[in-house]
């Protein structure tokens, strides 16, 4: 496996240092070879710095890029918007040669080039293709068999699929095939695919988002799944903090919200405290208690897990 | 001014099709939020009257249209041109502009916890390229001064 710089992006570094935590805690226990670069500045916002200025959103971000190729790395990110502006920049450079020779001039001024040879992956597919279904099943511990979880894909996993070509832009399936090499149900319902709205929130519009926010949790509330799980932390923002402030307000939907990453480390045998579940806002014992019931099952016969560890199943 | 950035034939084509309106989801969860209305606006000429407007900035770049769009062009084009004629006259909201100034005086958009950190044992964060950065800004700066002297582009 090629060597990658986590791009770990503003929001978690901000505002969720324990979702960091959690995704070292997994790549270290998946011995990946991951490394932290100096020089990674905003990746940048797409909403915010594309929407004022193109060309220094452009710039910035193959900047980026040539950071993480010099230091002879792919780049790996635990939040969607970055690899997507990121991979929206880098594909539009590498189809056209005459924005890219402008953009490398002016990163010739602080002595970098944009190649466009770095591979950029979000977390999820770099789990689903890279590390793969078969190791994951082999590490862990403890599965989430019983459980019924809603994925949130994030639409920057995914869209744009011209940048990112890792998965279905209109029907994803990795995010939900991690879930099952966990052994959960991976549910399926209505607004699956909707966005959740926090982008709303950036632009002066906190009812509208909350608007956004209601209709997910409000069905997933009433189709009693055990918990939302996401890999974005936009989105998590959006569904934890947002989900908080509806509570205060009166409006109880208690849907426990977890990051990816802190379902592996669970998987793996890592300690809720440990992993940081106790940051979040709104309450993830109903999910934890559930699950601890759950495991206190007889094991199933060796015949099946012996099946279910073979290659070929769902790898 | 907004002519230059869209593609207007694309954008004819765009104002006969409506494809991904029953899949936008600005379009079905905000009342009053409809892309089709601004369209027809502007290939009469007359998209001044969304500059201000609240709508143009309701379009949640999700990328659900581009996707959905035959021609990969979609509605959030022509929300993207309206949202950097109103930047540019400052007329964008005002958590935008509040990002913006942090962006360009830090190159982040926010510090990280460092108590936070600390008490999750992680490692001290990593330089933000913030000397790089202010230096290819003020170059882009100065790029686009002397291009408007010469009284070429934008």
């Amino acid at each position: 496996m090629k060597d990658f710089a986590v791009f770990w992006g503003c929001t978690i570094q901000t505002r969720f240092p324990f979702i960091e935590k959690s995704t070292r805690m997994v790549m270290e226990e998946f011995k990946l070879p991951y490394r932290d670069l100096d020089g990674f500045t905003c990746c940048p916002e797409k909403s915010l710095v594309n929407n004022i200025d193109h060309a220094l959103f452009t710039v910035t971000a193959a900047r980026n890029v040539s950071v993480a190729e010099e230091a002879g790395c792919d780049i790996v990110s635990p939040c969607t918007g970055c690899v997507s502006n990121l991979a929206t920049v880098a594909s539009e450079l590498r189809h056209n040669p005459r924005e890219r020779a402008e953009v490398n001039a002016l990163l010739k001024e602080v002595e970098r080039t944009f190649r466009g040879s770095a591979r950029l992956s979000h977390l999820v597919p770099f789990f689903h293709d890279t590390v793969g279904i078969l190791r994951i099943r082999q590490r862990i511990k403890a599965d989430f068999s019983g459980m019924r979880l809603a994925v949130h894909y994030g639409c920057h996993m995914i869209r744009p699929s011209h940048a990112l070509k890792n998965d279905d832009p209109l029907n994803p399936r990795k995010f939900d095939n991690l879930l099952r090499s966990l052994g959960a149900e991976s549910m399926d319902f209505p607004t699956k695919m909707l966005c959740c709205g926090q982008g709303l929130d950036r632009v002066d519009q906190h009812e509208n988002a909350l608007q956004l926010a209601r209709v997910k949790l409000k069905e997933l509330k009433n189709l009693g799944a055990d918990a939302l799980v996401l890999c974005c932390p936009s989105c998590f923002l959006q569904f934890d903090n947002n989900q908080f402030l509806m509570e205060k307000e009166g409006e109880k939907l208690g849907v426990p919200v977890i990051y990816l990453t802190e379902l592996l480390g669970l998987a793996l045998g890592f300690a809720a405290e440990e992993l940081g579940l106790g940051h979040h806002r709104v309450d993830c014992s109903p999910f934890l208690r559930k699950w601890e019931g759950l495991r206190q099952r007889p094991e199933r016969p060796e015949g099946i897990e012996a099946g279910l560890n073979s290659p070929g199943v769902l790898g | 001014m907004i002519e230059a950035r869209l593609d207007m034939k694309l954008l004819e084509m765009c104002s006969k099709c409506g494809a991904c309106f029953s899949i936008c989801p600005a379009c079905q969860y905000l009342p009053g939020y409809d892309p089709r209305a601004v369209i027809a606006d502007i290939l009469k000429g007359e998209w001044e009257k969304w500059i201000p407007s609240k709508s143009i900035w309701q379009c949640l770049e999700c990328h659900h249209c581009l996707e959905t769009c035959f021609q990969h062009y979609g509605f959030e084009n022509a929300m993207t041109a309206l949202r950097t004629v109103a930047a540019k006259r400052g007329a964008h909201p005002v958590q935008v502009k509040r990002g913006w100034d942090m962006f360009v005086k830090t190159s982040r958009l926010g510090e990280p916890a460092l108590p936070a950190r600390k008490k999750l044992d992680l490692p001290p964060p990593k330089d933000a390229g913030a000397a790089e950065f202010k230096k290819l800004h003020a170059l882009i700066k100065t790029a686009r001064e002397e291009k408007a002297k010469r009284g070429g582009g934008r």
